[in-house]
């Protein structure tokens, strides 16, 4: 029987990057603790299956993910020293990362091998797919920035049959990814900047992962996302705080930092989750600015 | 002593005072897997207080290439020595 994608992974790592290996294998053992693990190996047979459709093996799947890593801890040093994000434009990341696909290439690749590896990333698509429950009336169903589609992908098994689904990426590389990635032709894929999207009707829920961090002001994002939902729609937000990275803009520096911005934006938080990316106490996350992802259904406020 | 032993004594001091779980004993084979502290948590640090120490940047490649403690030395050897 084939060595399976979470096996082979921390093999490699383990060989290619032993100081990452050990939070990793930390995390993969308390995934496998979790009932969550099932869905896991499910997502990771389908990525395997479209790496292989692909041409692309699980090595090059796992080396964008170590490039990934790479990245990051460049980014690390920069914010360490300079308390800022390193890209300061929405046009030069733009440029350099969302037009580029060599670039996306490896970080769609590279992203979507974190999100098992990353508590912060299980975590969060966990709650998500728990909660998505609640919200199975929604006839109408937009992600922005969908990236690699996972999300979408959740949604597409909740909602019921009837619901309509929407997803506008600035990316074309993220588009063609997620839509090998979904493979249903029920799921609409825009490829336009949302503050170029003009639909027709407004949508019951929208999905907007990881995007807040990556624009210059996230106010102006989310009155646009107000403009795109029902009176009595639902958002569902993930954004993190202290997460250089090449294409991040807009630095949260703690929760109330976020808060503020809904707040601004006339958002209410129905439900949230807050997970580090690191198992440390609060004390010390503040103390070494260790990420934070927020997550949150949010609804307009009357 | 030459210039590489030089630096991995000054790496082991880092090294101790990063990761504060007693003494330390770096060699140039070391590796993560050798010594249990040496995480992601403590790499950023570890590398922030040597671009400290000898004033220069690590870049992108090298961050990617890092495997052991000889490859650190070299890229502080090349650095320090440009």
């Amino acid at each position: 029987m084939m060595e399976s994608f979470i096996d082979y992974t921390l093999a490699y790592i383990k060989e290619q990057n032993p100081i990452h290996y050990k939070k990793a294998l930390k995390n993969i053992k308390e995934l496998k603790k979790d009932d969550f693990f099932e869905r896991a190996t499910t997502f990771l047979d389908k990525y395997d299956q479209l790496l292989e459709n692909n041409g692309k093996t699980r090595k090059y799947a796992i080396d964008c993910y170590l490039k990934l890593l790479a990245d990051y801890t460049h980014e690390g040093l920069i914010f360490r020293e300079t308390g800022k994000y390193s890209s300061t434009s929405f046009d030069e990341v733009n440029k350099r990362v969302y037009a580029n696909p060599e670039i996306m290439q490896y970080y769609m690749h590279g992203l979507l091998v974190s999100q098992f590896l990353w508590k912060h990333h299980y975590v969060l698509l966990k709650y998500y797919i728990e909660n998505l429950a609640h919200y199975v009336t929604a006839k109408s169903y937009l992600e922005i920035g969908g990236g690699h589609g996972l999300y979408v992908n959740e949604a597409l098994n909740a909602f019921s049959e009837d619901t309509t689904f929407d997803v506008v990426d600035i990316s074309e590389s993220s588009i063609n990814m997620a839509k090998h990635f979904v493979n249903n032709e029920k799921v609409n894929f825009i490829h336009t900047d949302v503050f170029d999207f003009h639909p027709k009707n407004k949508y019951d829920f929208i999905t907007m992962g990881e995007v807040l961090e990556h624009v210059e002001d996230p106010v102006k994002l989310l009155l646009k996302v107000k403009d795109l939902l029902k009176p009595s729609g639902t958002l569902f937000l993930t954004t993190p705080t202290n997460a250089p990275a090449i294409d991040h803009l807009y630095l949260f520096r703690n929760y109330p930092d976020i808060l503020a911005v809904l707040q601004k934006a006339g958002f209410c938080i129905e439900n949230e989750i807050k997970v580090y990316a690191e198992d440390v106490s609060e004390e010390m996350a503040e103390e070494f600015k260790i990420t934070m992802m927020f997550g949150g259904f949010l609804i307009k406020k009357l | 002593m030459n210039q590489k032993q030089q630096i991995i004594l000054d790496l082991n001091e880092i090294f101790t005072d990063i990761i504060d779980e007693g003494e330390i004993m770096l060699n140039p084979e070391t590796t993560a897997n050798d010594i249990d502290g040496w995480d992601s948590l403590n790499h950023i640090q570890i590398l922030a207080a040597i671009e400290k120490k000898y004033t220069f940047k690590f870049t992108l490649t090298e961050i990617q290439n890092l495997k052991n403690i000889d490859d650190l030395t070299n890229i502080i050897v090349q650095k320090t020595s440009a």
